[in-house]
């Protein structure tokens, strides 16, 4: 047996040697799999050059407490500006640098050796590579694995992203445990008075609309066609990408025939024109509050969960079904990102280690905003729009944030955290398949109440 | 689901004596277990036969039992007690094999107790191969292909069935993987299958497909009954398939797993323990082909081990305690996480920001004769594990740990392939390429250092992975930057003030030590590490660090990397970039006033001559110095022990006990004094070191006093020619004794003196390299084996032949001293006081003789002005008391006491330590109802190579306790502690060297009387026959080659015990070997004492009259 991640897979999920990104191909039933690029394509042979200069020499990071910390300079040579974060996942690192939720950030990771086993192809959750830029302890340039195309370089200076690496970067996270996720910028030493001057006027990220950024411009189906193994064609779901991870995709094409789609494609045209049996929201960088597609996604979303489509939402997804609901969101003092989160299910007091990666929540109807960042920004108050109630279903065991909800009297579900995992643990996986079931009942009632 | 209110008593199964498989790792477990159920309103019924624990020191349990692990002994304090509940998944193996046993023979059930942590089915289905197999392939787990065989004909169809060799054989329920090991060939298969199904509980073995060169991997697990699982830590094995994971050196956690290998691992792990359904921690091991990605079960542990020990010092995660209270009822979600503090719960995965490497520790440097080979079966005796933030300063600290006398890898030369011993004149000349090949490829305690040398030398990364069968290549390149940067400090060759400081932070960064980068700057002298050129020595560049500012930084292991505030007093140190406070994760507080900042230096590793005892010691001490309000910090190595505990001082540092590292914590904390008596040899051998290092410490504003008894009286003490200047002095008397530093020197000495004689080197652990000479020829053998140092000069003694051996363990505060206990040793003088058997109190020694003893020791303490403990060595020769060694120090034997007399005497001692006076203190009552005994257990077993007989040199891993009110019965309670049977009926074997002869005649007669067959060869038995009017049995002698010989009779199962005196020359030397060898294997009990026989004949007589009663520990000191 081999090490594949899931157990039990899909064709889909396993590692392909080719790179490529298409979840559909070889899958029952269609005849014509969507392809798109994975960012560790850009490693094999037979591509265009990038373009990008190499970076080198001595750098340095600055952060908006007024601290420096000097490095060596890696990936492309860029000045790295954004929000500085940290993930804690000592495994997954190609995973969380193509994952689009990280967009207009600064990326540190606490595990001290990055690239021990290189890059791989076909295991990317985007086409590209999203941080600004990469801090690090220590970046391998051995890597050592039977799946390695490049190293953690190599895949940087591809997609022009810079790093430094030599920080001290568990003094960097104790600052940004102590000061809340804050506004850095790191490049050549030499530069370092240019780098202060910017940092000073820097805005924060969470005003641009990221979400569109990181998203789809159209609407394509992945594996048109579908069928499972009795012949019939699977449920028909629309992901709305606001900056959708791919093992998302995988995840819903091993289950539906999933349209991947824009976030602000418009609800009628997602009922007329691609008769859609449920709908997905995705993960995503930025405010979720952002007057941008996170907002057209938000109405899309009310929209579907007021007529009773089935609705899954994960991450940002889950954040725009709380503002759908009349809750606020807000920015965590310095988020959850990591493969070690424990998420309690209230109705089964069962306790899941989770994948995580956000920097805003969703309030608690009862205890309100916790782990609030000291700016404390807020979404404000919001129009409930789905006429619905909400039930907190799952918290953080450790800080009590809402991490999932359950809307009353709908098929309709969003969580916070990443049950497709990747990078982290699986626990959480079954809540695809709460979503199949959900849908199944769903189409049910419906054929039942047509054949009425 | 909450705490269970249905049971209020619980018994918990110790692992008894520490042996080679099963060392401190189980104390600390136990512990944790004994104070998590404690603390939460439990009555803990505490069971362990190894009086050197602290899990049964009076505190930690409710009532403790010292007494014999064995299934009847447990299932009577089962009767008495009648707890509710058992947990077994704390005592390793030999815990989890008598719960098993008691609740297959129904026991359990009738007595109405519950298996708790792990049920039976979950044990069977674990540790049954046949049945873990099914389990596997329930759901879906790929496993080796393997066969379960219960005889050598199975085991040879099995090996029909594979095909091809090598295979690999496994016994089912042993410890340590006793008996297993890769065959190559059927001769192999046949005698490594037949050892298996010897040992194995179940008389069973696994005939699997080899799976070598493949990497190993290992799941730390814990799971609740409400079906909460995590993964506490990963780890990777650098040694591929083939070595047992406790001889492997392991780094913490997992390196070369991509997230998709590891989350398809977790889930495997996750499944099975589901499947398995184990409530509490366990450990799945896996091994993955690296080409492939194939990867299969190897095995599981239901039950808390060795790994997680490990696994809890690497990420501060308590896997025991938490262990424990599951098994009591809660979930993981109802504890707080103990690391992070409020707001936290046990139910999270620890996350890393640092790299741990964990290397056992091998006792070669003792037993130069022992097979180095390391398999599947174990021979490491404890392990030392290093923090760093990269591998390779991870990996050098470790190495720094190990005390091997080298700190650091050098280029290997000739005299590292001399066994053991360091040969100056060899140490001019390279190890050949062929012999680096070897080491390379069969591993053994050496490979480590071999593979600094492979790329040292200019070898490539695929040259060496396919020299080694298949080492990970992330790894071969963390050794080949080892090798580069120290060519790269070689290549500076500069004096250390020319050192700069980017140099220097990128060389401490990697984890070099100031004596590795004196050493590489030096060019590594063949003179050693220690005699470096002036201006380039370790104090040197030091001095030069210390200039440029650099020290390192002290992080904590807080489970989180650092994501979350915690209140873990636990750090290690590493040097990188930023200084502080930038990144400091720890500003020791202001000083309170009257609280003074006292350092504990532990013991490290578990070796031959130093075990938990003094791992039982600097816990004591921590605890006196808190008791007194001072703040206590600890430092020590060694992630098995309760001292690593990071609640048991105010204070851990997981860190090498060397004198850089020793400095740099001092000079962190400001630290007020420092106590060094606790941590056996490797404490008191920093004394020196230390002291030298003050000054340089004391520009930094530093003001820390060597507490205790001082430097000089340590040296006074330890120095031979001091001491005999002493002994001149005072009212004692030492035998005729004379030092020798050169051949020459060392031959007068023997001549004066006259054989036989007793040598050994100065400053040694355990005795080692001590012989008995009686001749010239065996004088002029030993010089050319010994290593004869110029500064250490070796000792010569006259041989006290049949003197009874006395320890006395004692207390000293400068004006007053408190004997703690006088033993008496079951042998006589000339067998290393380490592996006697001793009784508390003495047995055949006059009162007179006793005050003596009282007076001498006094006159010592107060001489030598001794501050806390000590220990002394008489014997009695022709009714004349003689002091043969004075130890300025704990001893082995503390603990032992402290259960025994019910006077702690560590803790007094540290109370002493830290300025008070014995007469102000309150000493416990003393208990003197009982007679204890104290035998030692010995790893002949796992080491061949290793002749089985006590002797001079210290052969034992540990010890146990037996006690009662009768002498005999107490010697028995111990004997059948050291779980070797003692025989009610069967047959004796007698050999004994003439001068024995006259005494065992009375022996021979008992023995018969109570119904033994006596077997004897020719000599022997006509004396017996002649003299005694004895029938007995006539056999060959081995050397003969005719049947039967005594080989014959035991492998026939007609002897039952062995009474064999050895002779110290001729054919029976190898006669007695092959007989002593033979009888290890065959588990048979064999005395080589004409005393140690008296005693077994005693046992015997009370064990044919039936068990003697449990007696519970009574002593009052909390």
């Amino acid at each position: 047996m081999i090490i594949t991640g899931f157990q039990g897979e899909s064709e889909g999920a396993k590692v392909s040697v080719t790179g490529g990104f298409s979840p559909g191909s070889g899958q029952n039933g269609v005849s014509k799999a969507f392809i798109a690029r994975d960012a560790a394509d850009f490693l094999l042979p037979g591509l265009p050059p990038h373009g990008h200069l190499e970076a080198s020499g001595r750098g340095v990071l600055l952060l908006a407490d007024g601290s420096r910390h000097e490095g060596d300079l890696f990936g492309a040579a860029k000045i790295a500006e954004g929000e500085l974060v940290f993930t804690t996942n000592m495994t997954g690192y190609q995973e969380s640098l193509t994952d689009p939720s990280f967009a207009g950030q600064v990326l540190t990771f606490t595990w001290p050796l990055l690239g021990n086993y290189g890059i791989a192809p076909g295991i990317s959750e985007s086409s590209g590579v999203w941080p600004r830029g990469v801090v690090c302890r220590e970046l391998m340039m051995e890597p050592d694995h039977r799946h390695c195309i490049g190293t953690v370089h190599d895949l940087l200076l591809a997609h022009g992203v810079p790093c430094i690496s030599g920080i001290d970067t568990r003094a960097v996270t104790r600052r940004v445990r102590e000061y809340g996720v804050i506004l850095s910028i790191f490049g050549p030493i030499e530069k370092e008075a240019e780098m202060a001057a910017i940092l000073e006027n820097m805005d924060s990220p969470d005003l641009a609309d990221l979400a569109d950024e990181v998203s789809r411009d159209d609407a394509v189906f992945l594996n048109e066609g579908a069928i499972d193994t009795d012949g019939n064609p699977l449920p028909r779901v629309a992901a709305l990408d606001c900056g959708i991870k791919y093992n998302i995709l995988r995840e819903l094409c091993t289950r539906f025939e999933v349209l991947w789609c824009p976030p602000d494609i418009a609800w009628s045209d997602l009922k007329s024109i691609y008769n859609i049996d449920a709908l997905f929201a995705s993960n995503g960088p930025g405010d979720p509050a952002h007057p941008g597609k996170a907002t057209a996604a938000r109405h899309t979303l009310a929209q579907a969960t007021k007529e009773g489509v089935p609705v899954m939402g994960i991450c940002l997804g889950h954040q725009l079904m709380g503002l759908a609901s009349g809750l606020r969101t807000y920015k965590l003092r310095y988020g959850h990102r990591g493969g070690n989160q424990p998420v309690l299910d209230l109705q089964t007091q069962k306790v899941s280690i989770t994948s995580q990666n956000h920097g805003f929540a969703v309030e608690d109807p009862v205890k309100g905003m916790l782990a609030p960042h000291p700016s404390g920004a807020n979404s404000g108050e919001v129009k409930n729009l789905t006429g619905c109630d909400v039930e907190v279903r799952f918290v953080n065991a450790n800080d009590r944030t809402v991490e999932g909800l359950d809307v009353k009297g709908r098929p309709a579900f969003t969580i916070q955290y990443h049950p497709e995992a990747c990078p982290g643990p699986h626990d959480a996986n079954p809540l695809f398949d709460r979503f199949a079931e959900l849908i199944e009942t769903h189409l049910e009632v419906k054929a039942n109440a047509k054949t009425r | 689901m909450p705490r269970r209110d249905d049971i209020q008593k619980v018994m918990i199964l110790g692992s008894g004596p520490i042996r080679i498989g099963q060392a401190a790792e189980f104390d600390f477990s136990g512990s944790q277990a004994c104070r998590a159920l404690r603390s939460d309103g439990y009555e803990v019924v505490l069971v362990n036969s190894n009086p050197a624990t602290i899990q049964n020191d009076p505190e930690m349990a409710d009532r403790i039992y010292i007494e014999p692990l064995l299934p009847d002994v447990v299932k009577r304090i089962l009767e008495i007690e009648k707890p509710d509940a058992l947990l077994a998944g704390m005592g390793g193996q030999t815990a989890l094999n008598i719960a098993s046993n008691l609740a297959h023979s129904g026991a359990l059930a009738e007595l109405g107790v519950e298996l708790i942590g792990c049920n039976l089915r979950s044990i069977d289905e674990a540790e049954d191969r046949d049945l873990f197999n099914q389990v596997c392939e329930e759901i879906d787990l790929p496993i080796s292909e393997a066969m379960a065989c219960n005889s050598i004909e199975e085991v040879l169809a099995a090996a029909d069935e594979l095909g091809q060799y090598p295979i690999l054989i496994r016994p089912a329920f042993t410890l340590g993987g006793l008996g297993g090991g890769t065959a190559w060939n059927t001769g192999q298969l046949v005698e490594i299958a037949s050892q298996g199904i010897l040992h194995s509980q179940i008389g069973q073995v696994l005939v699997e497909e080899s799976i070598l060169g493949w990497q190993e991997f290992e799941y730390e697990v814990m799971r609740d009954a409400n079906d909460n699982c995590t993964i506490v830590c990963t780890m990777e094995n650098i040694d591929p398939m083939g070595i047992h994971t406790g001889e492997s050196v392991v780094v913490a956690p997992a390196q070369t797993l991509s997230d998709r290998d590891h989350q398809g691992l977790r889930d495997a792990a996750l499944r099975l323990i589901r499947r398995l359904d184990i409530k509490g921690g366990c450990n799945v091991q896996f091994t993955v082909n690296q080409d492939t990605g194939e990867f299969r079960v190897i095995e599981v542990n239901p039950r808390v081990s060795r790994s997680s020990a490990l696994a809890s010092k690497a990420t501060g995660y308590p896997i025991a305690r938490m262990a424990a209270l599951i098994a009591v009822g809660y979930t993981l979600d109802e504890l707080p996480n103990p690391i992070t503090g409020e707001g936290t719960t046990a139910a999270f995965e620890p996350t890393l920001d640092y790299v741990v490497v964990k290397i056992p520790r091998w006792p070669f440097d003792k037993f130069r004769t022992a097979d180095r080979t390391l398999g599947t079966s174990m021979k490491s005796t404890g392990e030392v594990m290093a923090i760093g933030r990269n591998f390779e300063e991870a990996f050098l600290k470790a190495i720094a740990s190990l005390e091997y006398g080298q700190p650091h890898p050098r280029p290997l030369t000739l005299a590292d392939a001399s066994d053991g011993e360091s040969m100056d004149e060899r140490a001019h000349e390279p190890l050949p390429k062929e012999t680096l090949d070897h080491w390379l490829k069969v591993a053994t305690d050496r490979r480590m250092g071999a593979l600094v040398e492979a790329f040292r030398r200019g070898m490539g990364i695929e040259e060496v992975r396919e020299g080694t069968g298949g080492i990970t290549r992330w790894f071969l390149h963390r050794f080949k930057r080892i090798a580069d940067v120290e060519a790269e400090i070689v290549a500076a060759d500069c004096d250390a003030n020319q050192i700069t400081e980017t140099q220097m932070r990128f060389w401490k960064g990697l984890g070099f030590t100031d004596a590795h980068i004196a050493d590489a700057i030096s060019g590594f002298p063949a003179s050693g590490w220690n005699r470096l050129p002036a201006g380039r020595t370790e104090i040197d560049v030091m001095t030069r660090r210390h200039e440029l500012a650099i020290h390192p930084l002290f992080r904590m292991v807080d489970s989180c990397a650092a994501e979350f505030a915690a209140v873990t007093p636990y750090y290690y140190a590493t040097y990188e970039g930023g200084g502080a406070p930038l990144g400091v994760d720890h500003v020791p507080a202001e000083k309170k006033a009257d609280c003074r900042r006292l350092v504990v230096i532990g013991s490290g590793p578990i070796r031959i001559g130093q075990g938990i005892e003094f791992d039982y010691g600097a816990v004591h001490a921590v605890q006196a110095i808190r008791e007194a309000g001072h703040e206590a910090i600890l430092v020590n190595n060694n992630p098995e022990t309760v001292s690593t505990d990071f609640d048991t001082s105010d204070r851990l540092y997981f860190e090498p006990l060397t004198t850089e590292c020793i400095a740099e914590i001092l000079l962190r904390e400001g630290a007020d004094g420092i106590l060094l008596q606790f941590g056996g040899q490797t404490a008191i051998n920093l004394a020196l070191p230390l002291d030298d290092r003050m000054p340089h410490l004391s520009e930094f504003g530093l003001e820390c006093s060597m507490l205790g008894t001082s430097p000089d009286a340590v040296d006074e003490a330890s120095d031979r020619e001091r001491f005999e200047a002493f002994g001149k002095r005072s009212i004692i008397r030492l035998p005729n004794g004379r030092t020798g530093k050169t051949p020459d020197a060392i031959r007068a000495a023997v001549a004066e003196i006259g054989y036989p004689v007793l040598v050994r080197p100065s400053y040694v652990l355990g005795g080692r390299g001590m012989e008995i000479l009686t001749d010239d020829a065996q004088l002029e053998t030993y010089m050319a084996d010994a290593y004869i140092a110029p500064d250490k000069p070796l000792l010569v003694d006259e041989y006290l032949g049949g003197a009874i051996e006395l320890d006395v363990d004692a207390v000293c505060d400068g004006d007053d001293v408190l004997v703690g206990a006088v033993m008496e040793h079951l042998e006589e003088a000339g067998i290393h006081s380490g592996d006697s058997t001793c009784f508390i109190p003495t047995q055949n020694v006059s009162e007179e003789i006793l005050a003596k003893v009282h007076e001498w020791t006094k006159a010592i303490g107060i001489g030598l002005n001794i501050r806390g403990c000590f220990n002394i060595q008489f014997c009695i020769c022709r009714d004349e008391l003689y002091v043969l060694e004075v130890n300025p120090r704990g001893s082995r034997t503390f603990p032992f006491v402290a259960k025994a007399t019910g006077i702690p005497l560590a803790r007094i001692a540290a109370h002493i330590t830290i300025g008070e006076q014995l007469a102000n203190m309150e000493i416990p009552r003393r208990q003197t109802d009982v007679v204890c005994v104290k035998a030692p257990v010995f790893p002949f077993l796992k080491l061949r190579g290793l002749d089985p007989a006590p002797g001079p040199e210290m052969k034992s891993t540990g010890e146990v306790m037996g006690s009662h009110v009768n002498a005999a019965a107490a010697y028995l309670k111990a004997r059948l502690a050291t779980e070797l049977p003692v025989p009610t009926r069967g047959g004796v074997y007698l050999t004994v060297k003439d001068e024995d002869k006259g005494n065992l005649i009375p022996m021979a007669r008992s023995l018969q009387e109570m119904g033994f067959n006596l077997h004897a060869t020719q000599g022997t038995a006509r004396h017996l026959r002649d003299v005694g009017g004895i029938e007995v049995e006539t056999c060959y002698r081995i050397a003969e080659g005719q049947s039967p010989d005594a080989l014959d009779l035991m492998r026939t199962g007609k002897i039952h015990l062995i009474i064999n005196t050895p002779r110290n020359s001729g054919g029976a030397v190898l006669d007695g070997n092959m007989m002593r060898r033979l009888a290890v294997e065959l588990n048979i009990p064999f005395v080589t004492t004409m005393s140690g026989a008296r005693m077994e004949c005693q046992a015997i007589a009370v064990a044919q009259e039936g068990m003697p009663e449990p007696r519970r520990l009574v002593v009052d000191y909390i």
